[in-house]
């Protein structure tokens, strides 16, 4: 009797551009995509929006945030073989969680609360210049 | 009578001529990255690949261009001149990657040509220069070719590693 081998689990990814790069969130924490309202979140780390055309619209614990993007390039569905942590010289990022393999060079894997997270977290710290 | 000199000499010489003594050596892996002359233990070194596409990272050291897959893993993608100091590697057609790695750390490394594997006699290791700056701190030794030539620069390459994850998480 032959074992059927168990099926990989997968995961899907949904694929987005800002300033010409490619990122990956995990599709599930995509609510809805808009148009970027008043307080999308830019993150510089990332890349200015040429377009700031969409907003992938998320759930925070403070609800809901938006993050301003180019463009969305669709959903892939994406073998956990194919996922990978990040290297521990790279972990610069509080909200770069790992990278996607599958493509022709790997893809940064965002975590969509966390930089709703970091948002605010940049703007406590901010010291008004009042010279 | 006594014996003349020579013949005292005579009396003393071996019956063979001696074994030579081995001459310690140290084996590195050589490269040239922007002019200079690089060497690395060659424990250090587990590859060489042609470079491919990089996926840059945002915030992180200009040293650290990015990271490339490479059978299913990922490796920073590390600039040694930008880290040393030296000016910046130039990414073409020729580029190589040779894959270094030291404890758990891994991480993908620029030449612009790759000499191959040499033996260095341990005596000919001159320290790096006292004073020197940030990348003399990560030298092993200097090497002076006997025929004149270029410097052969011995990396620490633990010890850039080591520093490199160290600047890279302290931003």
């Amino acid at each position: 009797m032959s074992t059927v081998p168990e099926p990989t689990p997968n995961v899907e990814l949904l694929l987005f551009e800002i300033a010409d790069a490619v990122y990956g969130v995990d599709a599930s924490q995509v609510r809805r995509i808009d148009r970027p309202g008043p307080h999308a979140i830019v993150r510089p780390e990332l890349g200015i929006p040429h377009r700031n055309a969409r907003a992938l619209v998320f759930v925070t614990p403070e609800g809901e945030g938006e993050l301003a993007v180019d463009g969305v390039r669709g959903v892939v569905n994406v073998s956990f073989d194919e996922l990978r942590r990040l290297p521990p010289v790279t972990r610069g990022l509080s909200f770069a969680v790992g990278m996607w393999l599958g493509s022709d060079r790997p893809i940064l894997l965002i975590d969509l609360p966390e930089t709703a997270r970091a948002a605010s977290a940049a703007k406590e710290h901010h010291v008004p210049d009042h010279s | 009578m006594n014996p003349t000199p020579l013949q005292r000499a005579l009396s003393a010489a071996p019956e063979r001529a001696p074994a030579a003594k081995p001459r310690a050596e140290q084996e590195f892996f050589s490269f040239e990255l922007g002019g200079l002359r690089i060497g690395i233990p060659s424990e250090n070194v587990r590859e060489v690949l042609r470079a491919g596409p990089l996926t840059p990272l945002p915030r992180s050291p200009s040293f650290l261009l990015g990271v490339t897959g490479h059978r299913g893993e990922v490796l920073p993608v590390l600039d040694l001149l930008r880290f040393l100091g030296k000016g910046e590697a130039r990414i073409g057609s020729r580029t190589r990657l040779f894959v270094g790695i030291s404890g758990s750390y891994v991480a993908a490394v620029l030449a612009d040509t790759v000499a191959g594997l040499t033996r260095v006699p341990l005596s000919d290791i001159m320290p790096p220069p006292v004073g020197g700056d940030f990348s003399t701190d990560h030298l092993l030794g200097v090497v002076q070719p006997a025929a004149g030539g270029q410097i052969l620069s011995l990396l620490n390459f633990s010890k850039v590693l080591q520093t490199a994850r160290q600047r890279a998480v302290s931003r």
